[in-house]
Formats: structure tokens, C-alpha cells, sequence
């Protein structure tokens, strides 16, 4: 079974809201104090897949990344989370891509590498949290999507795909090749990668291509949306903290403040 | 040309499909054309009843093919139900199929979508969606280049419509459809949630990281949940935990909720969860550390312990409300 | 009768000595093999620096093998081992003068020294053993302290002990009797022996006794001669040279670095990765168990057991042909006593051999974390933080500059003559408890007129974290990234707050290269005090005790200024706890425990607490950020009637000196 894991690099959403600022020209986030980290949702997708992979009894896991010269880092960790092989596109030119061009990016890839059973991505980014590039890229390549997936078992050839709903689950069964997109539950969390495994990861082989290798532009012309403005909004409110000698006194105010708001319901 | 068409999956007029209409409505009034509504379900008579006072037309499909929801036959159908129609706006709401289809649909006409909108705007021709981004840190507005502009919303954050005194012409239609088998939904679960959906619930208390189990869920929040008449949820961190179900998940990534009270117990508030509670009318929260995040966005709070605050608020809470 | 004559006849009443020669031969051979089969174990092992510094190691010698300081911290044990040591050291010196006399045609034994040494002083000392042994059998069958191995081994070494000196007066007393020694009185206890047996033994019955005892005494040496190194008598060779190849750094220098580009492994899962002074470590163990009563874990109920890991390990290293896993092949040496360490270094600190305890339980967390990625969930949280982050602090919203607000702080890039940087440290940065403590320092400086400033945003966590945890490649990243930024701004001196951060910076940085004064901000404090630009004008009459960190007490010896600090914000004298100084009890939060979720019964804070609540203080100071909050919490987890509070030395300085008298 083949598996392609798609991976975006993106800068720690996790930063404290007093150290992110935005440049209003550049129409991106300033990196500030924040470090490079693979977005969480990939990092998921990545240990669903290789979660799926030990049950299985086997898998070839590729990781795969569009993005600039730093994201081999994510794919380094890729391979030392034990994914098979990686492949980067570089990006040199396109920031912040429209999710179409990713997806055209990453279909090229993909149908260089030959089109795997199953097409793992994360729901969505931590930056941009645009959440389009798994059904995009399911569009590109002409396959069947399944979205919010978070568990994936193989029976008799076919794949069965438990994904998150808003009231619950549901679970399909799906004939590869497939693209799912996958959302967290408290048993994808991505595993700690061994030190050896790290420092071994950069001495494998790593596919760099650029678009034009693909057969693609070089670079995009942000044909399917643009971001025409970013700002941070200014949102300050005053927080009235209970006050009182005693631990009942304040519980008591912060009782009354509850009831008063629940009264007017 | 130029008319708006509002897409409903399911046949319940609740406060989703209602913030749906209701900006689908002002959007083409604010162009001046129409509103159509497609539907894929039986015209239920509440439903209809009320969005025929919204769209000026109502396409209801209900066939066999759709009866089981399945993506790829749920995209034919919608693009096929689309391009019946002279419109160049698209609007869906948030829940799963939607979201899911709407990329996707874009693709298929030719369009572009963006999602999550909390605000659309028609400029000299331009469509201007705006949305958060960075985990709710900032705002971005974005001009979608292609048409149909595909936008889903996050449906509770607008508010309906008053009915119009005029009634939608209703209609039915049957697409020739190929159903595509290569997925196929085999199994459906609803999770006991209490009586009122979370997206729905006017009064949430919601746990954090901070709770450090998930007996305290049970023991402590549920009783004074139950006293509040509210719904529970939780923070991303405690679900991953494995403390409460995923379903319980409140923030970026999960229910986007718009209740009139957030009691946030525990929570520190990081940007990714207030970007599920922005529409929140008043948050109110209990955390021991009083330069917790929750707090700038709080109208009142109480820095301690919740083991030490909850007992004694449902007793406040019990006797207060004698 | 001519002193300078006195003597006794070597072999009185007995033929046959080749006999004695005889039995030698199997004696050293058995007794050979048990010394050789430990040199080979230590063989086995990794190198290790240890030859260095002779000078400093002698000293080492005649402090803690001669004089045996350590033994001596507890009194009785000190005493009856000295006892027995000194004892056996005279009797053999005894014995080899007679041997000298008898093989080599020496004639020591003659006159006043036969007089003097070779009779009163070893009857003394021959009767000082038998008290001692008294003494040991009292603690181990009467008292029965839970710190001992209650072994039958143990029992055996003690009554063959006793045996030999029983046996050795016996046929000094009968020889005495017999032969009418004429300086019977300067063998004072002999004497005594003589004189008991003429009353109920003919002569010709003291002879035969003589006779038979003689050889059973032989026989029995002979015995305990080749039994000894297969026991922990083998402590009397190997505890000297474990202690001439002593770590001569101070106890925060402890741990091992790792060559990346070379190393084949990372951390110890088999004997043959540990150092051959580990393996030797090994076999000084005496089975005292002073390690066990200093352990905070142990104090508490846990599993970890200092004394049995070692022991445990020995076991194993016994079994010649273990290549295999260790971890886990032994309760003491399972990953849940591995991962209730605090990294205190008691253990050590109480070794009277200075057996290094702690850095094998760093070694093995290094295999499992480093190698297996196996270790405690909210472990692994901060490990994750510390490499995304730069922090431990896992979903902390706190920024590294927020403590500032309102003062006027400057970064090391805007204060070109900076004279000291204020490290600040993670604690004392992101945790709200404890940015009060930066600001009381802050505050301190400006006040007194120092041009400092900090590095802000650039600063990451020191490491200290990653490296007790066990991550040392994430430890080395932290280290050359902090060292790369210092560098940067060319800092040559640092004051911190915290003393892990200090440790770290002062004892393991130099080890990559990055080698900068630094200075506990109790220190730097201390000699603002004395220079006379702080000047405390509001002593506080607070009640008040100070607990050691054991980063910065025990682990560096830095134990007055801090104190001075607290006598000086104060009008009453500071209470000290019993455990003090380098004896001082943990708080609970190094080695990466405070980030471990404890149980509610055993949580080593409380300990602590409870000692420091006994003391009637008001006020518990404290000079580390992880004491602070530890301390916090165990002080709020007793429900006491009257408060404690737990305030950083700065904090206490700070509420003397703010009110300037101008």
C-alpha cells in the first residue's frame, strides 16, 4: 500500500497573542519570536498514517511538501517519525499560494511520484486555516475526498474512514485511491521522533524539484482568490474579577453576576 | 446572471439555516437580484414554511441517489442544481457536508470558495469575504477571483431576517444522477450530546487543560451545568487528552458556538479557542492565574480554583435560584 | 628483665608451620580470583578521566579513607566503623611484623616498640574491634534501622569478625599463662585472659587448647582471607580507589557529555556503556544505606532506592555474561524509580565512598528518552515546548517580556556598557509567581545603581530541563543556540535567579565552549549589601528560614550568601532547619519533576513543607524559582491555621530596601 502524507511548514501558531503582529503591507504575519513547526494537523495526518501503517503490516509512506528551503526540516522530521521517502517542491517565489495553486502544486508531485492508494492531508493550517487544499487536490487528480477523518483501517483491499461530525461519526468505506483530510483525536498525537532516528533523517535521500520540473508555472498568479487586507483587530474588554474578603464573599458576587445574565434568558 | 443561491443539506430551520437566509437575503437585496434556495431533503412543512418567506425561489431535490449522503454524488447533484440556475454566488453554511463540498464545488464550476466567512461584501464587483486567520489572531479579508464566489459562513454569527409577506415559489427536481460508489457511508453515530446541540445552546460551561481529568467533568461541571441549564464543552487540550469526546471540542477547530453565557473553567484561552467563542455574548471564566488570556475577554471572572469555586457556586447557584 | 629485650617466641607450641604455607597458596589464589573477577567487570566499561590531579586526590585519600570524614557525619556508625577499620589496620600491621620477623630475619619485634605497640596498643585496638562489632550487631538486631540490608552475609562478616578476635586474645591469654610472660601486664586484655583461664585450665589444657585454637584461628583467617572479595569487605580495597577516582568537579558537574558525531549509542542500557568507574562504583557499595535516609523520593514512600539501584546493578554486572538490557531487569532499576529522581545529588552528597548514584539514573534516562522516545507524557510535553519554543512551559500565553511592564528595562543590544546580564530564566519569566522574584531583582539593581540588561526574546531555556530528563541532543541545541546569542552581545557576566540555570551556565557550558562569570543574584546581591548600595532600612520582624536549593547549596557550595541576604532583611536571627546546607532536603522540582504529575500521598514538596512549617517560621525563603512554587504548593497542600509565606531571598531584600532614605 502507498501513501503520500502532504506536510505544510508553517510559523507556531502557539505563540502568546502578545508576541504575534501582522505587516499590513506584506499582508503576512511577521515571524517575530515564533520558530518553524510543522503544522499539527499534518503532523496528525502523519501519525495516522503511520499508525495505520503498524496495524496493516505495512505501508510506504512518503511525505511531501510545498513550500520554501526551510520546510525540508518538516519533512526531515517526517522521515525521522519513520516515514519511507520525502519530497519537497521548493517554493521560491509564490508567498502565501491561493489553496488552487497548492493543490495544482502538489497533484503534479503526486503524479510524478505515481498516484498512491491513499492522499493524507491535514483539515486545515494553523496559519491561514483555509481548509480547501485536500478537496482542491482531490479535484486535480479526479479522486474521491473524505473530510475530518481521524481513523483508518484496511479490510479485504477497501479502506474504512471513521471521520468526525459535528453531532458524532461516520464511517465509509472507500476503494483507493483515495484523499482524506484528518482532524485531531487524543490518539493521533504526533509521536516523539528518536534522537537517532532525527540525526539519521538528514542523511536520507530527499526529492527536491521545482514547479517547472512539474510541468507547472514557475509562479503563481493567484487566480482563484488574494488576500486583500489582514489586521489585527483591537478588542479589549474589562474584566470584572470577584472581590471579597472571603472565598464565599467572592464566589457570592461571581454567583449573582451568573444568575443576573441566565435571568435575562 | 448575477442571483444568489443559499444551499441547505439538511431540513431544519434552526439557527444555522436561519443566519444562512438571512444573509443570503440581504446579500441579493443588497444587489438587487434573487435569492434561491436549493434544498436535498423532502420539503418538511416548518422548514419550508419559513424559508419561503426568505428566497424568492426554493428548489427542493429529494431522489433515491441522495438519500445516503455520499460526497462525490452530493457534488454532481449540486453542481448539475447549479448551473440550472443563473447565479454567481454560492452560500453554505459550517456543518461537515458543507464544508467538505464547497472547495470542491468551487472547482467544479470554475469558481472559488473561502470559508468561514463572518462578513461578505460586494465592491465594484469585487467579492470581499472576511474571515480569521492565525488561529483567530488577526483578520483578513479576502477578494475571491473567480466565479461563482463559493463562500461558506459561519452561519450563527449572522442573524436572520424578518419574514417577508411574500411567499418563494416552491419547486421540485429530479437530476439524472450516476451515483459514484467509490466511497460509501456505511455507518452513522450521533453522540448523546443533551437535548440541545452545542452550536445551539444559549448557556455553555466548558472545561479546560486545567480541569486535569475527566472525572472532575462529571463530577463538578456536569452538576453546575445542569443547574445553569447548560450545555458542556470542552477546550482542544482536554479533549486530546482523551477526557471528554471530540464532539465536546470548542474553538478553531471545532464548534464554532454563539451562546449568550461562556462559563470557560480552566481554560487559559489561547487564540485558538476564542476563535470558536467570538461570537459569544458574555464569557465569564474561573482560572487560577489572573494574566490568563480568557480574562481580556471576559466580562467577569474569578481568579482561583475551580475545585474550590464550582462546590461552592452550584450551592450560591442552588439557593439563588429558589 | 631488659625491656629493650622484650619479645615473644613467633610459633609458641606450634610445628608444622609449612603447613601454614601450604594453605596460604589456595588462600590467595581464591582470594586473587575474587579481586581479579572484579577487575574484570570494570574492565568492561567505557573510559574515563579519572588519573588527573594526583595531589588533589591524595587529599581525597587521607580525608575520606584514612580519616573516613563522611562515616563519621553519624556518630555511633562513625564510631564503631572507626573502630573496626582502625582496628584491623593496626592488627595487620601487627601481623606483618611478625611475618617480617619470621620470614624475612627482621628483628622490629624487639624491645619498646614490642612493648608499646606490638602489645598494649594492639590489645587495645583488638579489643576496640570487638566493641565495635558490639556496637554494628546493637543497630543491625536491636535498633534495626530501615536504611540497612539485613543480609545473613552481613550477619557472617560480623561474627567471623568477632570469632577472630575472640580466637587471637584466647591464645594470647593461654600463651601468656603458660609460658609466664614476663610483660604479661603490657597486654592488658590477654592478661585478663590468662588470668581467667588459670583458674579453671591446667597448663597442659591451655596447651592443647592453644594448639587446636591456633590452627582454627588459621583457618578461619585463612576463610575470610579468600572470602572477602566475593563480599562487601571488598569495600576495604575498593572503596579507597573509588574514592582517589572521585569526581573532583563540584556535584553539579556530575553528568557525562556525549560526542554526537561518534557515538554509536546514546545513554546506558547494558553494563558495557558505563564508564569503568561506574562498574567500580559498583563494587565500593557498602550496603549502608545513607543514600536511601537522604533520598527525597524515598522519604516520601517511592520506589526509587538510590542504594538498591546500585546494588541491583551489581548484581547484574555480576553475571558475567550480561550484555543484556538492564533497564527494567531489576525492580530498582525500572523506569518508574528512574523517573522519580529529582536530580538532588543527596545521594552522593551522603556516599561516605563517593559512589555517583545519580548520574547512572541521567545515563539510563538518556537511552529511553534519547533512544527509545520512551518517557512520562507530561515530559514529553515539555521536551516538545523546549524545542518548539524554546521553553518548558507547555501552553503558557506569557511572553519573556512581560514581568517589564512597567519598568524600565533595556535589552543587552540597547546598553553598550552593560555590566552584568540579568538572566532571567523561563520560571522567571513566563511563570507569574515568579516574575514578582525578577522584579524584586530588577528593582534591587536599578535601585543600586547597576547598569544591567537582559537578553529579552533572545533568551531560550538553558537546558537544564532537557538534560536531566534525559535529552541530551536537545540539551547541546539549547546550549550552542543561548551560547551563539551571548556570544552575540559579548557578555562576560551574568547574574540568575535560578540555580539551575546558574549550574548549568557555570559547570556545563564551558564544556561546549561558552565560558562567561556567572553569579547567583544572591551572590551579586550580597556584595551590593556589603558595598553599601543597598541598604535594607525596614528589617522585617518576620520569623524567617532559609531552604537551601540543591542546585545552589549542595551542588555548588554556595550556601552564606543567600543567608546573608535573609539576616540582613530581618531583626530576629534566621531559624535553620535541620536539614541544611548541604544537607538539605529537596523541594521536589529538579530532574525535570516538576513536570510530572505526583501522586497526592507522595509528593516530596509536602515533605518538606512540613519541616519548614515545624520550625514556627513565618516566612520560608527560598532562592530558586522551582523551590518557589514547589514550596508554594506544599506549604497550601497543609491545612495550617496560621500562614507561611514563601518569598525568593530577593523578595525578602526588596521589602527591607524599597523605602530609600534619601
Amino acid at each position: 500500500m502507498n501513501i503520500v502524507v502532504c506536510l505544510k511548514q508553517i510559523l507556531d501558531p502557539e505563540i502568546p497573542a502578545r508576541d504575534f503582529s501582522v505587516d499590513t503591507e506584506k499582508l503576512e504575519a511577521r515571524q517575530g519570536s515564533a520558530s518553524l513547526v510543522t503544522n499539527i494537523f499534518c503532523e496528525n495526518a502523519l501519525e495516522t498514517a503511520l499508525q495505520f501503517r503498524e496495524r496493516s503490516g505495512g505501508a510506504k509512506i512518503t511525505v511531501l511538501s510545498y513550500g520554501p528551503a526551510s520546510a525540508e526540516d518538516s519533512l526531515r522530521k517526517g522521515l525521522a517519525m519513520k516515514a519511507d521517502a520525502a519530497a519537497l517542491v521548493l517554493n521560491e517565489s509564490d508567498t502565501n499560494p491561493d489553496p488552487l495553486r497548492v493543490a495544482q502544486v502538489l497533484a503534479a508531485a503526486i503524479k510524478k511520484l505515481g498516484i498512491p492508494d491513499l492522499i493524507m492531508l491535514g483539515r486545515e493550517s494553523g496559519d491561514w486555516g483555509v481548509g480547501q487544499t485536500g478537496g482542491l487536490l482531490a479535484e486535480e487528480l479526479g479522486l474521491p475526498c473524505l473530510s475530518f477523518v481521524d481513523h483508518i483501517e484496511t479490510v479485504a483491499g477497501q479502506l474504512l474512514l471513521k471521520r468526525q461530525t459535528e453531532s458524532g461519526w461516520e464511517q465509509f468505506e472507500a476503494k483507493p485511491p483515495v484523499v482524506v483530510t484528518i482532524t485531531n483525536n487524543e490518539y493521533n498525537v504526533p509521536r516523539i521522533p528518536k534522537v537517532r532516528d532525527v540525526m539519521s533523517s538528514y542523511r536520507q535521500p530527499l526529492e527536491t524539484w521545482r514547479p517547472e520540473d512539474l510541468g507547472i508555472a514557475a509562479e503563481t498568479t493567484n487566480q482563484y482568490y488574494e488576500v486583500v487586507e489582514l489586521f489585527v483587530p483591537v478588542k479589549e474588554t474589562s474584566c470584572e474579577f470577584a472581590q471579597g474578603d472571603s472565598l464565599n464573599e467572592r464566589v457570592e458576587a461571581f454567583a449573582q453576576r451568573i444568575v443576573a445574565v441566565i435571568n435575562t434568558l | 446572471m448575477n442571483d444568489v443561491v443559499i444551499t441547505f443539506l439538511s431540513t431544519t430551520f434552526d439557527k444555522a439555516a436561519q443566519g444562512l437566509a438571512g444573509e443570503g437575503r440581504r446579500l441579493a437585496d443588497s444587489l438587487g437580484v434573487r435569492l434561491h434556495a436549493v434544498v436535498v431533503g423532502k420539503p418538511e412543512a416548518d422548514f419550508t414554511a419559513n424559508l419561503s418567506r426568505v428566497a424568492d425561489k426554493l428548489v427542493f431535490v429529494d431522489q433515491s441517489e441522495l438519500s445516503l449522503y455520499q460526497p462525490e454524488t452530493y457534488l454532481t447533484a449540486l453542481t448539475q442544481l447549479f448551473q440550472t440556475l443563473s447565479a454567481n454566488t454560492l452560500l453554505l453554511g459550517n456543518d461537515t457536508y458543507s464544508q467538505e463540498l464547497a472547495p470542491r464545488l468551487a472547482h467544479r464550476l470554475g469558481g472559488s470558495a473561502v470559508g468561514d466567512a463572518v462578513a461578505l461584501r460586494v465592491v465594484d464587483d469585487k467579492f470581499l469575504v472576511t474571515r480569521q486567520v492565525y488561529g483567530g489572531k488577526a483578520q483578513a479579508v479576502i477578494e475571491l477571483k473567480r466565479r461563482p464566489a463559493v463562500v461558506w459562513l459561519r452561519a450563527r454569527a449572522f442573524s436572520p431576517t424578518s419574514p417577508r409577506d411574500v411567499q418563494g415559489e416552491i419547486s421540485q427536481l429530479t437530476l439524472a444522477l450516476q451515483p459514484d460508489t467509490r466511497t460509501r457511508l456505511i455507518e452513522q453515530k450521533r453522540e448523546e450530546q443533551g437535548e440541545v446541540r452545542l452550536e445551539e445552546a444559549r448557556v455553555i460551561v466548558s472545561g479546560g487543560r486545567g480541569i486535569g481529568g475527566p472525572e472532575p467533568f462529571e463530577s463538578e461541571l456536569k452538576p453546575l451545568a445542569e443547574l445553569m441549564g447548560a450545555q458542556m464543552a470542552a477546550s482542544r487540550a482536554a479533549c486530546d487528552a482523551g477526557w471528554v469526546l471530540p464532539t465536546w471540542q470548542v474553538g478553531q477547530t471545532g464548534k464554532k458556538v454563539s451562546p449568550d453565557l461562556y462559563l470557560a473553567i480552566a481554560i487559559t484561552g489561547a487564540s485558538q479557542h476564542m476563535a470558536g467563542i467570538s461570537e459569544a455574548k458574555t464569557i465569564a471564566a474561573i482560572n487560577t492565574d489572573p494574566d490568563a488570556p480568557i480574562f481580556k475577554h471576559s466580562r467577569f471572572g474569578i481568579v482561583e480554583d475551580y475545585r474550590k469555586v464550582v462546590p461552592l457556586l452550584r450551592e450560591k447557584l442552588s439557593e439563588l435560584r429558589k | 628483665m631488659n625491656p629493650a629485650e622484650a619479645s615473644r617466641q613467633i610459633y609458641w607450641n606450634i610445628t608444622h608451620i609449612w603447613v601454614m604455607y601450604l594453605l596460604l597458596i589456595p588462600t590467595l589464589v581464591v582470594a586473587g580470583y575474587g579481586v581479579y573477577r572484579h577487575l574484570q567487570r570494570w574492565r568492561r566499561g567505557l573510559p574515563a578521566t579519572r588519573l588527573d590531579q594526583p595531589g588533589r586526590r591524595v587529599r581525597l585519600l587521607l580525608q575520606h579513607a584514612a580519616a573516613q570524614s563522611r562515616t563519621a557525619r553519624d556518630v555511633y556508625a562513625g564510631l564503631f566503623h572507626s573502630f573496626i577499620s582502625y582496628g584491623f589496620v593496626v592488627l595487620t600491621i601487627a601481623t606483618t611484623v611478625v611475618a617480617l620477623d619470621a620470614d624475612f630475619g627482621t628483628t622490629i619485634m624487639r624491645g619498646w616498640f614490642y612493648l608499646y605497640f606490638q602489645s598494649f596498643i594492639v590489645d587495645l585496638f583488638g579489643v576496640l574491634v570487638m566493641i565495635g562489632i558490639l556496637l554494628a550487631v546493637a543497630r543491625r538486631y536491636f535498633t534495626r534501622p530501615r536504611k540497612l540490608v539485613y543480609t545473613n552475609e552481613a550477619t557472617l562478616i560480623l561474627a567471623v569478625i568477632f570469632l577472630m578476635c575472640l580466637q587471637g586474645f584466647a591464645l594470647e591469654g593461654w600463651r601468656i599463662a603458660v609460658t609466664n610472660d614476663p610483660w604479661a601486664a603490657w597486654s592488658p586484655f590477654g592478661n585478663l585472659v590468662a588470668q581467667a583461664s588459670q583458674g579453671v585450665m591446667s597448663k597442659t589444657q591451655m596447651r592443647s587448647a592453644h594448639l587446636g585454637v591456633w590452627w582454627f584461628h588459621l583457618v578461619t583467617v585463612f576463610c575470610f582471607i579468600a572470602w572477602a572479595p566475593y563480599t562487601k569487605m571488598i569495600h576495604v580495597v575498593t572503596a579507597p580507589l573509588n574514592i582517589y577516582t572521585a569526581n573532583l568537579a563540584p556535584l553539579g558537574a556530575s553528568l557525562k557529555t556525549i560526542d554526537f558525531e561518534k557515538a554509536e549509542s546514546f545513554g546506558v542500557n547494558s553494563l558495557a556503556r558505563f564508564t569503568w568507574k561506574d562498574l567500580l562504583d559498583l563494587d565500593a557499595c557498602t550496603e549502608c544505606g545513607r543514600c536511601v535516609a537522604v533520598c527525597p523520593a524515598n522519604n516520601v514512600g517511592k520506589e526509587l532506592s538510590p542504594r538498591d539501584l546500585i546494588l541491583q546493578l551489581r548484581n547484574l554486572s555480576a553475571i558475567s555474561s550480561n550484555g543484556g538490557p538492564i533497564i527494567g531487569a531489576s525492580p530498582a532499576i525500572s523506569p518508574n524509580a528512574l523517573w522519580q529522581c529529582t536530580t538532588c545529588a543527596a545521594c552522593m552528597e551522603a556516599c561516605p565512598v563517593f559512589i555517583e548514584q545519580m548520574p547512572k539514573i541521567v545515563d539510563m534516562r538518556r537511552f529511553l528518552v534519547m533512544e527509545e522516545a520512551d518517557f512520562p507524557d507530561t515530559m514529553q510535553a515539555a521536551v516538545m515546548s523546549l524545542e518548539k519554543r524554546g521553553h518548558p512551559f507547555s501552553g503558557t500565553q506569557a511572553t519573556r517580556v512581560d514581568w517589564t511592564k512597567g519598568l524600565e528595562i533595556k535589552h543587552v543590544s540597547e546598553l553598550a556598557d552593560a555590566e552584568v546580564l540579568l538572566w532571567v530564566g523561563c520560571g522567571g519569566a513566563l511563570v507569574e509567581r515568579n516574575q514578582a522574584v525578577t522584579r524584586a531583582t530588577a528593582q534591587l539593581l536599578a535601585q543600586a545603581g547597576v547598569k544591567f540588561a537582559i537578553m529579552g526574546r533572545d533568551e531560550k531555556c538553558s537546558g537544564d530541563p532537557a538534560r536531566r530528563i534525559g535529552n541530551e541532543f536537545l540539551f547541546e541545541t539549547l546550549v550552542r543556540e543561548n551560547a551563539a546569542n551571548l556570544n552575540k552581545y559579548q557578555v562576560r557576566k551574568v547574574i540568575t535567579a535560578c540555580p539551575h540555570c546558574f549550574n548549568t551556565f557555570k559547570n556545563e557550558y564551558p564544556q561546549y565552549g561558552a565560558s562567561f562569570e556567572v553569579l547567583h543574584h544572591s551572590e551579586y546581591l550580597a556584595g551590593l549589601v556589603e558595598a553599601g548600595k543597598i541598604k535594607p532600612t525596614a528589617a522585617s520582624d518576620c520569623k524567617v528560614t532559609f531552604h537551601d536549593p540543591c542546585y545552589l547549596g549542595r551542588q555548588n557550595g554556595v550556601y552564606d550568601a543567600p543567608r546573608q541576604l535573609v539576616q540582613i532583611s530581618i531583626r530576629d536571627k534566621a531559624i535553620e532547619m535541620e536539614r541544611s546546607r548541604n544537607q538539605s532536603f529537596c523541594c521536589g522540582g529538579g530532574g525535570g519533576m516538576s513536570f510530572i504529575e505526583e501522586p497526592a500521598n507522595l509528593r516530596v514538596n509536602q515533605e518538606r513543607a512540613r519541616e519548614a512549617l515545624a520550625t514556627g517560621a513565618d516566612v520560608l525563603a527560598v532562592g530558586c524559582p522551582f523551590c518557589l512554587t514547589m514550596m508554594e504548593d506544599g506549604v497550601n497542600a497543609q491545612k495550617q491555621d496560621r500562614e507561611m509565606r514563601v518569598l525568593d531571598v530577593a523578595e525578602l531584600l526588596w521589602e527591607a530596601s524599597r523605602q530609600v532614605n534619601v
